[in-house]
This record gives C-alpha cells, structure tokens and sequence, in this order.
C-alpha cells in the first residue's frame, strides 16, 4: 500500500474529469457516475473519497469500464455544462417522519483484491439511487513529521491498523447509519494530511463501506448489514500491483517487491485474511464474480423493500377525523382581510397578476405572523428624547429561510421583505410520478444552519408528504426540531395532522387550513396551484 | 384589536413580541438609517393591512380552480388615501403597495413658527371625496393638532367624519384625546400609545436629521 500514498491523487482526479466529459461528449446517460459518484445534490462534486491511484485502471481502460454500466435508465442527463437529474431521493423515514436506517454493506480484501470493481458492480446492479459509498482511504491518520519522512522512504507503514484514524471513521459510520449528513476527510497523500475542505455525504438509502481492514474493529462490524470479503488469489492481486505501480506508475521492480514482502504481505496475513471468519458471504475471484453479485444484490433488494412502503398515501388516508387541532398548529387570525385576500387568489378568474399580487400581500402577512413565534428578549433602549424605552429584540439566534422548490420559491420575496438579509436555502423535492412518493432532487442550506432558526417555506401543504421530507432532511442537517417553522399558504387538515404527529415540536404556520385533499392529492376547496407564478 | 377607551375609536393594533420589536427598533437611537427604513415600512405595512381591514365588504362565493365553491368577501370600490405632509408621505408607499391603483391625496401643514399654530399651506384632494372612505395618513402625533387641522380640511371638502380612519404609528394618549374631543366621528387606528412620540421620525426616514 504505501507505494501507493506517495502518488499525486490529483491524477485521479483529473482522469475522472475526463471521464465525466467524455461521457458528456457522447451524449450518453451515465447512470453510473450518478448512483457511484453522486449521493444527493451536488452533481458537480464527486462523493467518491480519494482512492489511492494504483488502485484505478489507467485512463483508457476506465473508459471503456465505464461504458459497460452506461445504461439509459433516465436518471441523469448531461445538458452542456450542466447535469439534470430526473429522479431523486425516496423517502428515508416512515410515516412518522422516524428514520429508516440505511443498509450499510461492507466490503473487505487485501490490496488490489478487487474491492471497488465489485463496488460498482453492486451499486450498478442495484439500480437504486442514493447511494453512498466510503472508503477507508479518507480515514488515514495525519502523520506527523518523523512519520513523513519514514513515508518518503517508504518505511512507513500503511497496511497496519494503526494507520486509521478509527474513532473518526466509527463515528462518521454511525452518523451515516442515522441518516444524517457527514463530512468525510479528505486525505492528501502529499502531505499526509487532511485538505481543509473536507467532502460532505449525505445519508443514503445504502451505504457502501470498503477498505481493507474494515472488519477489524468489533464496533464497525455491528454497524454493518452484510459483510462481503473479496477473496482473491494472492498471486492474482501481487500480480495486478507490479502491473499498476510499474507499467503505470513507473517504479521499479525491486522497490514494489520490497514494499509487498515487508508492509502489504505480512499485513494481509496478520490482520485481514483472519477477519474472513466475521464475513457474511466470501467472494472468490472479487468483482468478476457475476454470480455472486447478483446474489448479493438480490439480497439487498429484498431487505429494501422490506423496508419501504407507500409514504403518500399513507400519508393521505391517516385517519385525523376528530382528532383535536395540534397545538402547534398557528392559523393567521380570520379577518375580513385575510378572507378578502383568499378570495382573490382562490377565485380561478383571478388574472395572474392579481393572483401574485394578492398572494404576496397574504405571505407577507403570513411571515410577520411566522415571526411572532420566534423567541424574543426584553431590552431597555435609549431614544433620541432620552426617555428610557422598554422593548423586545430578538434574541441572538439567526433566522435563514428555506424554500421546497418551485411553489416555495414564490415566498421568498415576502420573506426577504420580513428578514432583513436573510440567507435562504432550497430543498426541491418533487413527485415521481409513477410511484406518488415525494423524491429528494437536490438541496443547498445555509453553512452553519444548525445553529439557527428556520422558516421553511411552502405554498401549499397537502398530504404533507413533501415538508415531512424537508424537515426531515432539515432535522438531518442537526437543525433543532423547535427551530423550524414551517410556513405555508394554505394546508390540508391531513396535512397539518401528518406534520404535526411527526414532528410535534415543528410550528406549523399557515393562512388558511382546508378540509379535504382528493384523490390526485389537491386541496379542496383549495386554490390556484402555484403554476401561475413566472 | 384592542377596542380601548374612546368608545372604541381608538383601535390599537395587536401587540405581538415582532410588532414590539418593530418599535424598539424604531425609537432606539442607535439604529441605522437604513434599518429604520426597512422596520417603520414593516409596521406600516401592517398598519395598513390593519386599516384596510375596517373598511366595508359584502359576502360573495367564487369557484375555486378545483371546481368547488368558496364563500368569501369582496371589499367595496370607493376608497381613497390623504397623507399630511411631511411625514404622512412616508406611509403612502405602504398603502399603494397594498392597494396599487388607489387615489392618493396630500394635505401640507406647517407650524407657525412664531405662534406655533398649525396652518394649512396646500391641499389636493379628490374632487369626489365626499363620496368616498378616507385613510388619513400621519405615523406621528404628539398634540394631535395638526391632525385636527387636517380633519378640518376634509370636512370643507364635505367628507363625513365617520367616513375617516387616521393611520397612525405612535401616537400620545393627550393626541388621540384631542382628535377625539374634536372630531368624534373619527377611528383613530394606532401600533403605540405612549406619553412620549418618536418625534425624530420624519427627519430619520426621510433622512434630513
């Protein structure tokens, strides 16, 4: 292994990019670099932690290895310079809005035994988006300066557990299992350091966890649902390492064997090949081994869909007659005004612009209300007649908004009027129409949301389905459940019951709560859905 | 609403922690120009949505884009807004912003420097106000005389006292005793009342301090 660290990573990096314009170029639809590369929203910034260059095929044979998992399932399309995506993220939580824990699958073998062939196979062949992959190789300790120097004479050893940092990775493991985001190291083979940026994954429906000593430690393995070791010939992965480190990486012949008969050999005998006892399924022959892919896959996708259910329409159906009104539930007060703005915009002969006009009027309304709910102090101010003045400011706690794309997006304006400067953040979330269920397309929040309050921003609330999912990634981002308020137009009364029920500490605020939602999930007597907006 | 004394022509809107807040932030001394602008157009936007709230409706039912109908109201046509000059102008932003094609009047009075009386030097009114609902604007009182003078004005033009709401930020209990005393007829609807009136308002929004 440690010949391997003193190489430029950033070779990886660009051979990626490569790959990825190349796949552009060709108008293809890489469904690969979506579920490998891409766990949520950032298309642009690969997931994948660093590997270790002699660990990839040179440039031309990755191609050609990436063409053969181009599919056309139509998840992504490459447009120019930008990528779309057309389906997102199912739902990671049950009807309560509680956490359905991610299968994480493990993935085990000594050096170039085949570990990440076999992971692309598996994330391909399951064909199921959202889905995170960590590598061990981020987790290498920073190395101080004695052990830098025994680095650049390849006397140090990284084929030993002491070279993983495993308290981070078992507490970056255990956050991925709970679904929530982790920001995973990114380690430069250079310095031996970690890069000050570090690379953020976000929970996933199936975590993907290789590395060659990942079953040594006992709290990994109970943090694992099924441990695959890769068990290829010794012969077979000694000769992949002299191909890789001299036809590509140019070394010589003696140093690689040095390096294989001191560190990687006697490694792979005294702490990996014994963990094969604690492995749930042993596959010989690594990621050639068709058979016991699809094997391994079929398993997972039973365990998923033990797990998975109909959100939506459970959502929909949950008996809430006569159940009393949450009390986080906040309805502006019914005024004659409030009425005669619901007018307007619920009437469909409302011209468009009228219908923005008054609707503006109404959320702006709805905000200072939303407002209202937020924590306030008592202050003693001075005023240009030096006459002391008792008032309230708010307390010092920030407020950043965040919209549910697109109908959210329209209130952000009446927001902006409300907050002064006010960061905003977006969440879209859309239905898939085939199955009904509310899908996760991509999210940006504020950096340091978790420690402010949120106005989380939708037009109109139906079934809920959607703001469950944006509280839900919200909560997952460690924002604090009292800290949201979720503002809205108008809500269904199975709506606001949903929400409620899940999160009961969340404040619903809103101008008006209808009774029913129908069958295609509209409200009723309901209004104008926000296509009207430009 | 708070139905207060006066027979209930003084309304006050209702006080929540934000509108507090608002009103701190408007008579600290520290604020800046620009926050001050960006609070007292927030409360005067409520204000205003507050003072559209008195006027008239009648019931009506539409039909929602869903097909089903839905019983609410349509206010009645014929309103119009007064501002008194200077600083009533700084709300007549808020009322437009509600009420975009509504008819805006102004009235200008000054105070005699020497005897300090308030005189009329300008007024422009509709030429149908008589028939109409004013929304007279004034965000500060202290003696309530320059709004007296500005009633006196509208009542030349025929206007019914009943048919007037004065829209008013911060207002002193003696100002909205004197409006009252003189014109009964009249809603006073007010954020504050409180013995000392933010005088420096109109200087700080319109930034002539």
């Amino acid at each position: 292994m440690s010949d391997v660290l003193n190489n430029n990573k950033n070779d990886v990096d660009n051979q990626l990019a490569e790959d990825k314009v190349k796949v552009g170029e060709d108008d293809e639809i890489n469904s690969y670099g979506d579920k490998h590369y891409t766990t949520t929203t950032t298309p642009t910034t690969p997931t994948k932690p660093t590997k270790s260059p002699t660990k990839s095929i040179s440039a031309k044979k990755k191609v050609k290895a990436q063409a053969a998992y181009t599919k056309s399932s139509g998840r992504v399309v490459y447009t120019g310079s930008r990528t779309l995506y057309t389906a997102g993220r199912p739902p990671w939580y049950d009807s309560q809005g509680q956490l359905k824990k991610p299968f994480v699958i493990g993935i085990c073998g000594g050096s170039a035994s085949g570990k990440t062939t076999a992971s692309r196979k598996i994330i391909e062949a399951l064909d199921v988006p959202w889905v995170s992959l960590l590598s061990m190789d981020s987790f290498y300790k920073v190395l101080n300066k004695e052990q830098h120097e025994q680095a650049a004479r390849n006397e140090y050893n990284f084929d030993h557990p002491d070279a993983f940092d495993f308290k981070l990775l078992i507490a970056t493991l255990k956050r991925l299992k709970e679904g929530k985001i982790v920001k995973v190291p990114v380690y430069n083979f250079n310095t031996h350091g970690r890069e000050p940026a570090d690379k953020t994954i976000y929970g996933a429906n199936v975590v993907i966890f290789e590395g060659i000593m990942i079953f040594y430690s006992k709290e990994l393995l109970n943090l694992m649902d099924m441990k695959i070791f890769i068990d290829t010939d010794s012969d077979v992965r000694l000769a992949r390492r002299l191909k890789r480190d001299i036809s590509d990486r140019g070394r010589d012949l003696g140093g690689v064997l040095h390096q294989y008969n001191k560190f990687v050999k006697p490694a792979f005998e005294h702490y990996i090949e014994p963990t094969m006892s604690v492995a749930d399924i042993i596959v010989p022959r690594g990621g050639e081994n068709d058979v016991a892919i699809n094997l391994i896959v079929m398993h997972v996708h039973t365990q998923l869909q033990n797990r998975g259910f109909k959100l939506r329409s459970k959502l929909a159906n949950a008996a809430c007659n006569g159940e009393p009104t949450p009390s986080s539930l906040y309805v502006l007060e019914q005024t004659s005004q409030i009425k005669g703005l619901h007018t307007f915009i619920r009437n469909k002969d409302t011209a468009r612009d009228e219908f923005i006009f008054y609707s503006q009027r109404l959320m702006r309304l709805l905000f200072e209300y939303a407002m209202s709910m937020i924590p306030f102090k008592s202050v003693r101010i001075e005023t240009p007649q030096n006459v002391p003045y008792e008032g309230k400011r708010l307390t010092n706690i920030k407020i950043c908004g965040v919209s549910i794309l697109r109908a959210g997006e329209t209130m952000e304006p009446a927001l902006c009027a409300v907050c002064k400067n006010i960061q905003i953040g977006k969440i879209l979330i859309q239905t898939n129409l085939d199955t009904g269920e509310p899908e996760l397309h991509y999210l940006r929040l504020p950096k340091d949301i978790k420690e402010q309050y949120v106005m989380l921003l939708d037009a109109t609330v139906a079934t809920g389905a959607a703001a469950i999912m944006a509280i839900r990634v919200l909560l997952d981002h460690d924002v604090k459940e009292d800290h949201i308020t979720l503002c809205s137009l108008l809500m269904a009364e199975s709506g606001v019951h949903s929400v409620a029920y899940a999160f009961p500490k969340v404040k619903i605020v809103t101008t008006a709560v209808d009774k029913e939602v129908n069958e295609k999930f509209h409200i009723l007597p309901g209004i104008e859905i926000f296509f009207r907006f430009p | 609403m708070d139905e207060g004394e006066f027979n209930g022509r003084v309304r006050k809107l209702k006080i929540t922690d934000n509108i507090k807040e608002l009103q701190t932030v408007l008579r600290d001394k520290t604020t800046s120009r620009s926050d001050f602008i960006f609070y007292a157009d927030r409360l005067i936007r409520l204000l205003v949505e507050e003072g559209l709230n008195q006027l008239p409706y009648r019931e009506c039912s539409i039909v929602t884009p869903t097909g089903h109908s839905y019983n609410g109201l349509r206010y009645q046509k014929g309103n119009c807004g007064v501002s008194i000059m200077r600083s009533g102008e700084a709300m007549e932003q808020g009322l437009r912003d509600c009420c975009r094609s509504i008819r805006i009047g102004k009235i200008l009075i000054q105070s005699d420097e020497e005897t300090h009386k308030a005189k009329v030097v300008y007024a422009k009114l509709p030429p149908d106000i008589s028939q109409r609902k004013v929304l007279l604007m004034y965000p500060i009182m202290s003696t309530g005389n320059t709004v007296a003078q500005a009633i006196k004005v509208l009542r030349e033009h025929k206007v019914n006292e009943d048919n007037v709401i004065l829209l008013n930020l911060f207002c002193t209990p003696q100002a909205a005793k004197n409006v009252i005393a003189e014109s009964p007829g009249i809603t006073i609807l007010t954020s504050e009342i409180h013995p000392v009136a933010p005088n420096h308002f109109g200087q700080k929004y319109f930034g002539t301090e």
